[in-house]
């Protein structure tokens, strides 16, 4: 057993057991070797199944809103799930006592097949919770690494091929919402997408459908994104969505920054919600 | 044949067998008024362009864009008051900041630049508009239908053959 998991199950017993929290939002051991998955410990004796290892590849965070009616919870966050609980308090999803923050350095996640870093991880730019309550282990080394670098060599493809790709790209898509609904920005009540036609793909199912999707999605959560590319790691058809994410966070940080990308701080307002009366102006 | 007048004109005689649809947000306050001048003054400007008015700028929502251009636009234009001059007083930087972020993203995607503008017409700017109305139009029937965009077979083929390397 590795410190973290020792420390965070240490901690959530404590905080459970003495009534601070009603429930840990953290990850336990699935049936497969290095599989992991969202956990909710309610009590000691779950709290005892918490894991905190190279291998808790989901976003966590996302969990807390839905538990909110029991009291307050304890949030086991990284960088990323940290820069969530930022994300929720500026959109009006949680208030920041409703929320315990077991503070995570994180070591860099693994994919389980492979044991390669996880894409998500390899573009991280925020390892150290950016808030915390208490802090598990010591602080690591921020990443120094180019997240746009993909997007630069995406940029070199020509406007037709570029068109080509998205076509392909958006072909493929199955419509499962997985992109939304593992999203921290995606909290609205009711969903654009729903407000049209509830439920699944419909029989009229098409790519330009997929394409309005995928491309309104990727826009509502544009300027709140917090990079965590949770949305392509879930994607079961593997769709490069970080992509639209990280084009706009480099668009919106080159037009009106200097933009260090959502989450980093509790408060907006956020690009798109505010302005400038000096912005750049190219419509005259 | 008569002998066109203007470029615009020869432009026209030239596709005459493709005439746009093209669809213009204009703001109650500024653009539709421009527009409602220009009519007053009895300029011409193409009839490829409906005018669609909204309260405005800051109203329309950047997803009826892809849609309209999904449902039969060739091309999408939309206008307000100037910044400083809008009606609301916001509505205008908003619609400006939100509209820089999403056409990019459509061009990202691949969406020819011409085929989503933004312009700031004032209510007395008819001119302006008449003007807008003329290059936008001359713009979209030179890209040709959306159709025109299909990006071409060897194209899909080469993307195809080197799936996975991004
Ligand atoms: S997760 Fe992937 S397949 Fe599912 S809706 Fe999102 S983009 Fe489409
Ligand atoms: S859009 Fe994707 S990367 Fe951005 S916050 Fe949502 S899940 Fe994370």
């Amino acid at each position: 057993m590795n410190d973290a998991t020792q420390i965070v199950r240490e901690r959530a017993t404590a905080l459970l057991a003495d009534g601070t929290v009603a429930a840990v939002v953290g990850w336990a051991a699935g049936r497969g070797d290095h599989d992991r998955h969202v956990f909710v410990a309610r009590t000691p004796e779950e709290a005892a199944l918490l894991v905190a290892d190279q291998y808790c590849g989901a976003l966590a965070a996302k969990r807390v809103l839905s538990l909110l009616d029991e009291g307050k919870i304890a949030l086991v966050a990284r960088g990323c799930e940290s820069r969530a609980v930022n994300r929720f308090m500026a959109d009006r999803q949680l208030k920041r006592d409703q929320v315990h923050v077991i503070g995570w350095p994180c070591p860099g996640m693994l994919d389980p097949a492979t044991g390669d870093a996880l894409k998500r991880c390899t573009e991280c730019q925020r390892r150290n919770p950016v808030l915390s309550d208490e802090v598990v282990g010591d602080p690591v080394p921020e990443p120094e690494l180019d997240r746009f670098a993909e997007l630069e060599r995406f940029e070199q493809k020509t406007p037709e091929e570029r068109r080509a790709f998205f076509q392909d790209m958006y072909e493929s898509c199955i419509r499962c919402y997985a992109c939304r609904n593992a999203c921290p920005c995606c909290t609205c009540r009711v969903c654009f997408v729903d407000q049209e036609r509830v439920g699944w793909m419909g029989e009229e199912f098409t790519a330009d459908q997929a394409r309005y999707y995928g491309t309104v999605r990727a826009f509502h959560t544009g300027d709140r994104c917090i990079e965590c590319g949770e949305c392509q790691r879930v994607c079961p058809q593997h769709l490069p969505l970080m992509l639209l994410m990280h084009k706009q966070v480099r668009d919106i940080d080159g037009l009106f920054g200097p933009y260090p990308g959502g989450g980093m701080e509790p408060e907006g307002p956020d690009p798109l919600r505010t302005y400038h009366t000096d912005d750049l102006e190219e419509f005259m | 044949m008569p002998i066109a007048e203007t470029a615009h004109e020869a432009q026209g005689q030239a596709n005459e067998e493709f005439r746009p649809k093209i669809l213009a947000f204009c703001c109650n306050w500024c653009t539709y008024a421009g527009a409602d001048l220009a009519g007053l003054n009895r300029m011409n400007y193409p009839a490829d362009v409906k005018v669609l008015r909204v309260p405005c700028s800051g109203r329309v929502n950047p997803q009826h864009v892809l849609r309209a251009l999904q449902d039969g636009c060739d091309g999408v234009l939309v206008c307000g008051c100037h910044p400083g001059d809008c009606h609301y007083s916001t509505g205008n930087y908003y619609a400006k900041r939100r509209m820089m972020v999403f056409k990019r993203l459509l061009e990202f995607e691949g969406l020819p630049p011409e085929r989503f503008q933004i312009r700031w017409i004032s209510g007395s700017e008819a001119g302006k508009f008449r003007d807008t109305i003329v290059q936008v139009t001359d713009d979209i029937k030179k890209l040709g239908p959306m159709a025109a965009d299909e990006p071409s077979q060897a194209v899909v083929a080469a993307l195809r053959a080197k799936e996975g390397e991004l």
